[in-house]
C-alpha cells in the first residue's frame, strides 16, 4: 500500500517534471534540487529516531549527511551565480509527498517502519535519479549547475544500491 | 688593467659554469659513479613516495594506483559529504569527512580491492609491489 502510494507520487514527479515544466529553468532546477534533498533530510531525521535495525538507523544517519552536504553546495552554488530557488509543480509535488511519506511512516513502529523506510527510499532515489537524468541535467543552462547536478548523481546511485542492499538484508529476517 | 679585470670575469664565469653543470648532473649518474668507485651493483632503491587518491564525484581518481611498498597513500575527500576507503580485513579509513584526509601504509604486498561502504557503487584498486 504504501510502496503504491510511493510509485504514485513517483509518477507524478515524472510527469509534472515532463509536462507541466518540460524544460525547468535554473532557478526551477535549484528549487527542485534543494526540495528533494531537503525531503531525504527530514525523512533520515526521522530514521535515525524511529528505526529499530542498526544499518537502517545508520542509512538515515548517513541520508541526513549527505544530502545536507549536497544541499549546502547547491545553495552556495546558487548564491554565487545570483539565482534565486524558483518554486515549480516539481518541487511542490515533491514536497508533497515527502510530507506524506513521512505522516505514513510516523504511524509505523519496529520492523514495518524499517522496512517501510528503506522501500520508500529505494523507490525515491530511483525517481530522483530519473529525474536527473531526463529533466534535470538535460534542462540545466548554467555550466557549473550542470556540473553539480552530474557530479553528485553517483552519490544518488550509491545511495540506491545501498538502499538496496539493505532491503534484501531485512528480507532474510 | 683592463684586460686583467675581463680575463677574471671569464675565469669566474666559467668557474659558477662547472658549478652549474655538476648540479645540474643526474643524480643516478653520481650514484653510478659512487658504486663503480665502490665496486656494488648501482643502488636501484628509491626513498618512499606518497600518493593521492582523490575522491570526488563519488569516484576515487586514480581507480587504480600502483605503489611500492613503503610508499604512503593519502585519500583526499573533495566531495561535500564523507567516504571511506576500505579493503575488508586490510585496511578502513573509517569516515572521512569532507574536505579530510586519510593516510595509509601498507603493511604487505599485494593487490586489495577496496569500496566506500556509504556508496557501494565507488571502487578502487590498490596493487602494492
Amino acid at each position: 500500500m504504501n510502496l503504491l502510494r510511493v510509485l504514485f507520487a513517483a509518477t507524478l514527479i515524472v510527469s509534472s517534471a515532463g509536462v507541466a515544466a518540460q524544460a525547468p529553468s535554473d532557478a526551477q532546477i535549484a528549487s527542485i534540487v534543494v526540495v528533494a534533498n531537503q525531503v531525504d533530510i527530514d525523512a533520515g531525521h526521522l530514521a535515525e529516531s524511529k528505526a529499530s535495525a542498526a544499518e537502517v538507523k545508520a542509512f538515515g544517519k548517513q541520508m541526513v549527511t549527505d544530502h545536507t552536504g549536497v544541499n549546502k553546495q547547491a545553495v552556495a552554488l546558487a548564491k554565487k551565480l545570483g539565482v534565486v530557488p524558483e518554486d515549480n509543480p516539481t518541487s511542490q509535488s515533491l514536497k508533497k509527498g515527502g510530507e506524506e511519506n513521512l505522516e505514513s511512516l510516523k504511524t509505523l513502529k519496529g520492523a514495518a517502519f524499517d522496512k517501510a523506510y528503506i522501500d520508500h527510499e529505494v523507490a525515491y532515489h530511483q525517481q530522483v535519479l530519473d529525474a536527473i537524468d531526463k529533466t534535470l541535467i538535460p534542462s540545466a543552462k548554467n555550466a557549473e549547475l550542470k556540473a553539480l547536478l552530474v557530479s553528485v548523481r553517483p552519490a544518488f546511485v550509491g545511495h540506491l544500491e545501498h538502499a538496496k542492499q539493505i532491503q534484501a538484508d531485512l528480507g532474510k529476517k | 688593467m683592463t684586460l686583467t679585470v675581463s680575463t677574471k670575469i671569464a675565469r669566474a664565469v666559467a668557474t659558477t659554469g662547472d658549478v652549474l653543470r655538476r648540479a645540474a648532473e643526474p643524480a643516478w649518474l653520481r650514484v653510478l659513479a659512487l658504486a663503480s668507485v665502490a665496486g656494488m651493483a648501482p643502488a636501484a632503491e628509491t626513498p618512499p613516495v606518497t600518493h593521492t587518491v582523490v575522491m570526488r564525484a563519488t569516484s576515487y581518481a586514480p581507480l587504480a594506483l600502483t605503489m611500492k611498498l613503503g610508499d604512503m597513500v593519502v585519500w583526499r575527500n573533495e566531495d561535500p559529504f564523507p567516504h571511506t576507503a576500505t579493503a575488508a580485513g586490510v585496511f578502513d579509513s573509517k569516515s572521512i569527512a569532507a574536505g579530510a584526509s586519510w593516510k595509509y601504509r601498507p603493511e604487505a604486498a599485494g593487490e586489495y580491492a577496496y569500496i566506500c561502504t556509504f556508496h557501494p557503487n565507488m571502487k578502487g584498486t590498490l596493487k602494492v609491489e
